[in-house]
């Protein structure tokens, strides 16, 4: 690696995307934090009502919920993918990126209504399915827990997929080969270099996945059943409905918390390695 | 910044000549809302901006409202689309007010008003005897939508279908997978409605009764849509058998050739406000538009393309029978104008209720 060693330095080349996002990101929060806390009437009545909603609290455990299965899964799954494109030769590996990138770049609503075709009563596999068996399937795969995750995995897997794979591209070949050389078998080999010289690119994808997803919207107001309300439908409920923007505010707050003590294990993988390699 | 600067910067771009660059476009953006200002100021008559909804309802009210109005005035109107309130609130209490009119769903345009967020309108801008529901202190009615009951006539023909919400509500003789709307208004005067209390004592509404009807239908209930598109596609793609939506979407489709239709025996009818920014910056010019746009000639060219009923009664005879074949029966006992004034009190308190009831 050539990055930079000196601290000094690296503050040099950051210093404007840092002043940018502060400009634009830091201020808005600021006043979010400002508004969450009563505005200039200083309360602390938005969270004292927000710890005592039951819905809230069914919403926070809904979200926690739904965030990390659908986290995992695409985890799960991009790793496999990301795994294969790793052993492409690079033209190749090329032609399948675009694959990756193409559902990535469709509109999100349009896939939850494409999703509705695919998995509806009567959508492609359903009628597949019965056609197969001769019998009539209709198996309820949207409108409820399994459409939002089949939703939020679509939407997430390429972004575990490139970081992890970029993990794996920094593997020096010559550790595979003294590995061969030495007959270690694959799941050797797997257990001992790939997974444990990957886990930057794990952890980087998915922190940002649980991230977004905890933010997630659109796809489970299309996809989901009654129960799977998330806090972003408070957040929007009490933003344009309500206007109570105490409580939207409020509400916001306790989601950037959640996603700050979720992005630590992230920052402290990386300063370890930092260090590691002084 | 302009073109022109963009392209020759493109050709030669020194660091210092870039930096020097960003220094010029920072100091622009910052000065541009003085710019932006002054210029609006000086054209304050000639120009309107309008927030309405987007696709095919934009293209409807500037087919038969807005070209007409510029041809008229000579005044430009900049159409921009979705009514937001929160934008509205973010703009007024900031004392940047940048929309002129506002085309307002009945609950946004109550909560608007309650919150002191239209300018008032004067009684001379209307012709009081031609409208069906009067305009209050600083909104006008601009037309009322029917919500209801859609199915499927090739499924479901006459008799094997809910006609009104008391057969909706009776998932015995009326087997089937059904939606309703994500929020309890229109759904709990469904509810009481199938509960058997007649239009005309719906409100204020008996909330725990509608809340035990609800109930009763909760397991046949397999969607509760929050995008009004869903409560057609749904019925499309066979996913529900009959679905709570509303006659002009109805009819929109039915146009398309898909097999769907409304039922017009009992509708729940919300109404759609104009109204009028605080502190508009083309005050005038806006509530010339808003009396423009209740003019019976002019509700009757938006409303043969938008299928709602206008609000102006001279306007309903003059739509073509096509259009008016999709209209419901105002005059007919069965049918239930919303009361979006006792909802502007109790939405609130009453979502929270109707969202933990649904999670329960």
């Amino acid at each position: 690696m050539t990055g930079v060693e000196n601290p000094r330095a690296a503050a040099a080349y950051v210093s404007p995307a840092a002043i940018v996002s502060l400009a634009i990101a830091a201020v808005p929060l600021l006043f979010i934090l400002f508004t969450s806390l009563g505005g200039s009437s200083f309360s602390l009545e938005a969270f004292k009502d927000l710890l005592s909603s039951a819905l809230f609290r069914r919403s926070l455990l809904t979200t926690i919920e739904i965030s990390v299965s659908a986290s995992l899964i695409s985890l799960a799954l991009g790793y496999i993918v990301a795994l294969h494109l790793a052993r492409q030769s690079p033209r190749r590996r090329a032609i399948y990126m675009v694959l990756v990138l193409l559902p990535f770049w469709t509109s999100i609503l349009v896939k939850s209504y494409a999703f509705t075709v695919i998995l509806g009563r009567e959508g492609l596999i359903n009628s597949l399915l019965s056609w197969a068996l001769g019998v009539h399937v209709a198996l309820p795969m949207i409108l409820n827990r399994f459409g939002v995750m089949v939703g939020m995995t679509n939407y997430l897997t390429p972004f575990i997929v490139f970081p992890v794979l970029a993990s794996l591209l920094a593997i020096d070949p010559a550790i595979y080969r003294a590995a061969d050389i030495m007959s270690a078998r694959p799941p050797r080999i797997f257990f001992t270099i790939t997974l444990p010289l990957s886990l930057p690119g794990v952890v980087a994808g998915l922190s940002s996945v649980v991230v977004m997803s905890l933010g997630f919207f659109i796809i489970p107001a299309l996809l989901g059943g009654r129960q799977d309300m998330m806090l972003a439908n408070l957040v929007d409920f009490y933003t344009r409905e309500t206007l109570d923007w105490n409580m939207a505010a409020a509400i916001g707050v306790m989601l950037l918390i959640m996603v700050i003590l979720l992005s630590a294990p992230a920052l402290w993988m990386r300063r370890n390695q930092l260090v590691g390699r002084r | 910044m302009s073109e022109g600067n963009n392209k020759s910067g493109a050709f030669r771009l020194s660091r210092r000549r870039l930096l020097g660059r960003l220094g010029g476009a920072a100091a622009l953006s910052l000065a541009a809302p003085l710019v932006l200002r002054r210029g609006r100021a000086e054209a304050a008559s000639k120009n309107l901006v309008f927030v309405t909804w987007g696709g095919t309802y934009r293209s409807s009210v500037e087919e038969g409202l807005i070209k007409p109005f510029m041809a008229e005035t000579g005044i430009n109107v900049t159409v921009i689309d979705t009514p937001d309130l929160a934008k509205v609130k973010a703009q007024v209490t900031t004392g940047n007010v940048e929309w002129d009119i506002f085309d307002a769903p009945g609950a946004l345009g109550t909560a608007g008003s309650k919150a002191g967020y239209w300018e008032p309108l004067s009684a001379s801008l209307f012709d009081a005897s031609d409208l069906s529901i009067p305009a209050t202190k600083d909104l006008v009615p601009f037309y009322t939508f029917a919500g209801g009951i859609a199915y499927d006539p090739k499924r479901y023909p006459d008799g094997k279908y809910p006609k009104d919400f008391a057969e909706y509500f009776d998932a015995n003789a009326f087997p089937g997978r059904r939606t309703f709307r994500n929020r309890p208004s229109e759904t709990l005067e469904a509810a009481l409605l199938a509960d058997g209390v007649p239009p005309s004592k719906i409100y204020p509404l008996d909330v725990d009764r509608a809340f035990n009807a609800l109930d009763r239908i909760k397991p046949s209930v397999a969607k509760w849509v929050d995008s009004t598109p869903q409560t057609i596609t749904l019925l499309q793609t066979n996913e529900v058998d009959f679905s709570y939506s509303y006659a002009s979407r109805v009819r929109t489709t039915a146009a398309t050739g898909a097999g769907m239709a409304f039922s017009f025996a009992q509708t729940l009818n919300g109404l759609e406000y104009l109204a009028v920014l605080k502190n508009a910056p083309n005050k005038d010019s806006a509530l010339k538009f808003v009396s423009y746009a209740l003019q019976p000639a002019r509700q009757a060219a938006v409303m043969e393309l938008l299928g709602n009923t206008p609000n102006s009664k001279k306007a309903i005879s003059m739509l073509s029978p096509a259009t008016r074949k999709w209209l419901p029966d105002m005059t007919s006992d069965q049918n239930l104008i919303m009361d979006e004034w006792w909802w502007s009190d109790n939405f609130e308190k009453l979502s929270r209720r109707f969202k933990e009831w649904e999670l329960s």
